[in-house]
């Protein structure tokens, strides 16, 4: 097993702060940890932890040493349970610069650089090529696969360690990912958790989280987006409008009537407007577009193929009858009527916030008009369906109409008119937004007859909360802090790495050898998602066909980012073949190579000779 | 832990504070948690791990009794205390500690508890409900442990003791009943996808009773009615504690020049427990003694994780707790649980 931990150097105690490492594994190695050069990707809970003991075991504590951290979120409440470099003053400052200067008092030579940036394609500036290659290992913090996957990929292309870690309640694991030693994280994911149909959510719910994930999204419709549009709009009418005018379709002509709605027919300027905005939402979404949805499918109907269209999982909604007298009916309304006047600027008089029978009043005074479903209404059923707009012949025609429309009701507008969007935050128990949300998911629920929650639960889910906890956090990197001391050392092997699963709830304490990469062969050669092929020589397409054609692969596809560069089935791209590849990348792909690189990467798609698919490492092509 | 929690509700403060948490263990465990007494004998960089955690889960207080001044080797795995004599000189580790401890939760009641812990009284312990020792001798050890198990009011016990990169932890919660989720698919998950199922179906909680040993009787267990596949380190511990003892000296007061004595030890109590001297290395015991007192941060992290861990199931009564002893080695990364004495199979 590792050689790291198991004996002792005997070396002298120097009488320094890291003795105890130094007399396991000697002061040369010490150094090593001092001068390493570490990209920190996050710097919340797991960030603080490892900051802290970074710190303490001297890991980039010198003038060659450098730590990068970054991070693009502010502290709130809830972090300071688990955040522990972060106090209660520190609440809204970044987490980042926070984080690192507490770091510092931990250790005076810490070397950190901490900047803002969401490490993602669009930070490439940022964190660009010679970042990158400078860099001795990569440790993640984060709280999110997307970002985990991003940073494996720049990982595999850098060919540098990645540990990463992660944690959720009492569980927690440490992952080693080791250039040409192990599998990537990317290789072995749990598939991701199927996201629930666009028309389950928007007509056909069957579970709490379909309402909770529909509330969410209505919210950020009316309450940000919508007002959002309205003022981009405003800012510059004519480029907005020449926008809609191309984009032509179901979504331009359903956000223009939105927008209109918001200026024009739901415009509200006073409290009793808002109110009046909100009883009617209500009838809209819980009573009206039921009966709609009962009308056009009614309980006994059936599908084309003759079975019930409301066997499970779909179950039969019935409409809600509004009283001032439910007190979840009514909260609902007045949160929603709060958040409404919120974003036309309208004072909020007080005895919204008490509700009591002035504010039943009010709502009882709303005139609700009579409904009547209607015949010939397109509710989207497909599964498949990614967009609930539904496009109809003439869009582009009735764009027009709607732009000239708007422009009219710009002009009525007082001047410097504008609405506050809203942006949806969790934390904060005072603002209704929660109370709106937990309101529109529970209403929903009822008329679905599906089980409700309580504000804490819908805020959990609606929220996307992962629950944390500080023990947890502080053994997760404990554990990759071991790992860190192997890979700075260098020259391990894969069996001496360690992957580790733990609960603490049961205790339960399971460690593992990473797993290899897997090969792929093709006659005598063999390669894994570390590799990369080179070629050098600023060569033609053809010339480039040629080079694996002798490896026996006969390439037939070859892009560059997201552009094709050529494909053996379009003729006109014969005449690129004798092109340079770094020009036809540059003219297709828009590929500008700055002056610092040399080469570009394609992604080649190539078959053997008995038209097998053979799975290729990236080709760079150093042509400069 | 003591009574049940109860009626008055946790605060605005408190719920915003602890929302993530809460989501783990509940209301009711929140609630418990800020009841408990918790005193920390000897401060390190795993206990310090261990109070760090505690605090931020919101413990009723926390009492640290360390009476020695800070020196320049207490900083090394302790990121309590600040790297500027001006700050800690001629201050108790309690008292600096103590200090950075209040920072990480206003919540908490943090305080310096003045005196040796080889000389606590009964009624001194009663204001506690859990008590951490951590390096301590063997003798106060027992002493502390006894007087826990006197008291009429139930006060859990640990030790926790960190060498090199090697742990081990040691639990007594006398006799304990606590609620543990039936088996059968992932909890959790089903919560995540279905959450309309509350998790307070009963039908799926039971409620388990288990009694513990104190130290004494553990540690007096033959050596030959152990497990073959108790972990070495156990055994390593027993002889460096018995060697420390016999000799008079502070825990961890060792080094490399002690070996010969320590081996002579080794054969000594093997034989008379009959257990074959191969079964406790000889290298793991160079690395014990070498280390003395130094501890590697990151296993620091890793006990200090799992101890508090441990004492929030306790106080909160919910979860398997450790029985009774934990260890973990970094050399080669694995932790292990032993039951000492073994519980019989029924």
């Amino acid at each position: 097993m590792a050689a790291m931990f198991g004996g002792i150097v005997g070396q002298e105690p120097e009488n320094t702060r890291y003795d105890a490492q130094i007399s396991v594994f000697g002061s040369k190695l010490q150094n090593k940890l001092e001068q390493a050069k570490i990209f920190m990707v996050g710097s919340g809970a797991l960030g603080c932890e490892f900051l802290k003991n970074l710190a303490l075991m001297g890991i980039s504590c010198s003038q060659n040493g450098k730590l990068t951290v970054t991070d693009d979120d502010v502290i709130e409440k809830s972090n300071l349970s688990r955040q522990f470099l972060f106090r209660d003053w520190n609440i809204g400052q970044p987490k980042s610069t926070v984080a690192a200067t507490a770091a510092m008092a931990i250790n005076p030579k810490l070397h950190v650089e901490a900047l803002q940036n969401r490490a993602s394609p669009e930070t490439e500036n940022v964190f660009n090529d010679a970042f990158w290659e400078n860099l001795d290992a990569v440790v993640n913090a984060l709280d999110n696969v997307t970002a985990r996957m991003y940073i494996d990929s720049r990982c595999v292309y850098f060919q540098k360690p990645l540990l990463e870690s992660g944690t959720l309640g009492a569980k927690c694991n440490a992952q080693m990912v080791i250039p040409h030693l192990t599998e990537n994280y990317g290789a072995s994911r749990d598939p991701p958790e199927k996201q629930a149909p666009m028309c389950t959510v928007h007509s056909f719910p069957h579970n709490i989280d379909h309402c909770l994930t529909w509330a969410r999204s209505e919210f950020e419709g009316l309450l940000e987006k919508t007002p959002t549009e309205v003022n981009g709009f405003l800012s510059n009418p004519s480029v907005y409008v020449a926008a809609a005018r191309t984009a032509g379709d179901a979504q331009a002509r359903d956000q223009l009537e939105r927008v209109i709605e918001c200026l024009h027919g739901d415009k509200c300027e006073t409290f009793q407007d808002c109110i009046t905005w909100a009883r009617l939402k209500f009838e809209d979404y819980f009573s009206n577009r039921v009966k709609q949805l009962t009308y056009t499918f009614p309980e006994d109907s059936m599908t084309s193929s003759g079975a019930p269209f409301w066997s499970a999982p779909k179950r039969f909604p019935r409409p809600l009858e509004f009283s001032s007298t439910d007190p979840s009916q009514l909260n609902f309304i007045l949160a929603a009527s709060i958040l409404r006047a919120e974003t036309f600027g309208i004072p909020i008089p007080d005895w919204a916030k008490t509700r009591n029978k002035v504010a039943a009043e009010a709502v009882d005074k709303v005139i609700v008009p009579e409904f009547q479903p209607k015949q010939g209404v397109k509710i989207v059923t497909d599964e498949k369906a990614t967009s609930i707009s539904s496009a109809s012949v003439d869009d582009a025609g009735v764009i027009e109409e709607l732009i000239t429309k708007l422009e009219q009701i710009s002009k009525t507008l007082p001047p410097g008119f504008h609405m506050n969007p809203i942006q949806f935050e969790k934390d904060d128990d005072t603002n209704f937004h929660m109370d709106v949300i937990a309101g529109f998911a529970n209403m929903r629920a009822r008329n679905y007859s599906i089980p409700e929650v309580d504000k804490l639960k819908a805020k959990f889910i609606a929220g996307r909360i992962i629950p944390a906890i500080a023990t947890a956090t502080a053994m997760a990197t404990g554990l990759v802090c071991l790992e860190l001391y192997k890979v700075l050392a260098g020259g391990h092997k894969v069996e001496d790495y360690r992957n580790t699963f733990a609960n603490l709830a049961i205790p339960l304490f399971s460690i593992a050898e990473p797993v290899p990469p897997k090969t792929i062969k093709h006659k005598d050669l063999s390669w894994t998602v570390w590799d990369r092929w080179t070629v050098t020589g600023n060569i033609t397409l053809r010339e480039l066909l040629e080079w694996l054609k002798e490896k026996g692969l006969n390439a037939y596809s070859i892009s560059c980012g997201t552009s094709l560069l050529y494909n053996s089935m379009f003729p006109r791209h014969k005449e690129r073949l004798d092109r340079k590849v770094a020009d036809v990348a540059r003219e297709v792909a828009k590929m500008e190579v700055p002056s610092y690189r040399r080469h570009l990467d394609v992604v080649v798609a190539c078959e053997d000779d008995d038209d097998n698919d053979v799975d290729i490492p990236l080709v760079s092509v150093y042509f400069r | 832990g003591g009574g049940g929690a109860e009626e008055e509700e946790l605060t605005a403060q408190e719920t915003a504070l602890y929302d993530r948490q809460i989501r783990v263990w509940g209301v009711d465990a929140q609630k418990r948690l800020s009841k408990a007494h918790v005193l920390v004998c000897g401060v390190n960089g795993t206990t310090i791990e261990f109070c760090k955690n505690i605090v931020l889960a919101g413990v009723g207080s926390l009492s640290l009794m360390d009476d020695h001044i800070v020196t320049e080797d207490d900083l090394n795995s302790n990121f309590l205390i600040p790297h500027d004599e001006s700050v800690y000189g001629g201050k108790s580790r309690a008292e600096v500690c103590c200090e950075s401890l209040k920072d990480f939760n206003p919540m908490v009641r943090v305080a310096v508890a003045k005196g040796d812990p080889s000389l606590i009284d009964g009624t001194f312990i009663d204001r506690f409900d859990i008590i951490v020792l951590s390096r301590a001798s063997l003798k106060t050890k027992l002493f502390i442990n006894d007087n826990c198990r006197k008291r009429s009011k139930h006060i859990a016990f640990y030790s926790v003791d960190c060498k090199d990169s090697c742990g081990e932890i040691f639990v007594d919660l006398q006799n304990h009943s606590y609620l543990q989720k039936k088996p059968g698919g992932e909890p959790e998950q089903q919560e995540l996808k279905y959450p309309s199922l509350q998790y307070y179906n009963l039908n799926r909680i039971d409620c388990i009773y288990i009694w513990f040993v104190s130290i004494q009787e553990a540690i007096s267990v033959p050596w030959k009615d152990l497990s073959k596949k108790t972990t070495k380190l156990y055994y390593a511990m027993r002889v460096l504690e018995s060697y420390e003892s016999s000799e008079g000296r502070d825990p961890g007061e060792t080094s490399l020049s002690d070996l010969p004595a320590v081996l002579a030890l080794r054969k000594d109590m093997c034989d008379r427990m009959s257990l074959d001297e191969s079964r406790i290395p000889t290298s793991l015991l160079e690395r014990l003694l070498a280390a003395g007192k130094k501890e590697h941060p990151p296993v620091c992290a890793i006990l200090g994780g799992i101890l508090g861990q441990e004492v929030i199931k306790s106080i909160s009564c919910k979860g398997d707790p450790i029985k009774n002893f934990f260890y973990y080695d970094a050399a080669d990364g694995k932790g292990a649980m032993e039951d000492i004495p073994p519980t019989p199979e029924d």
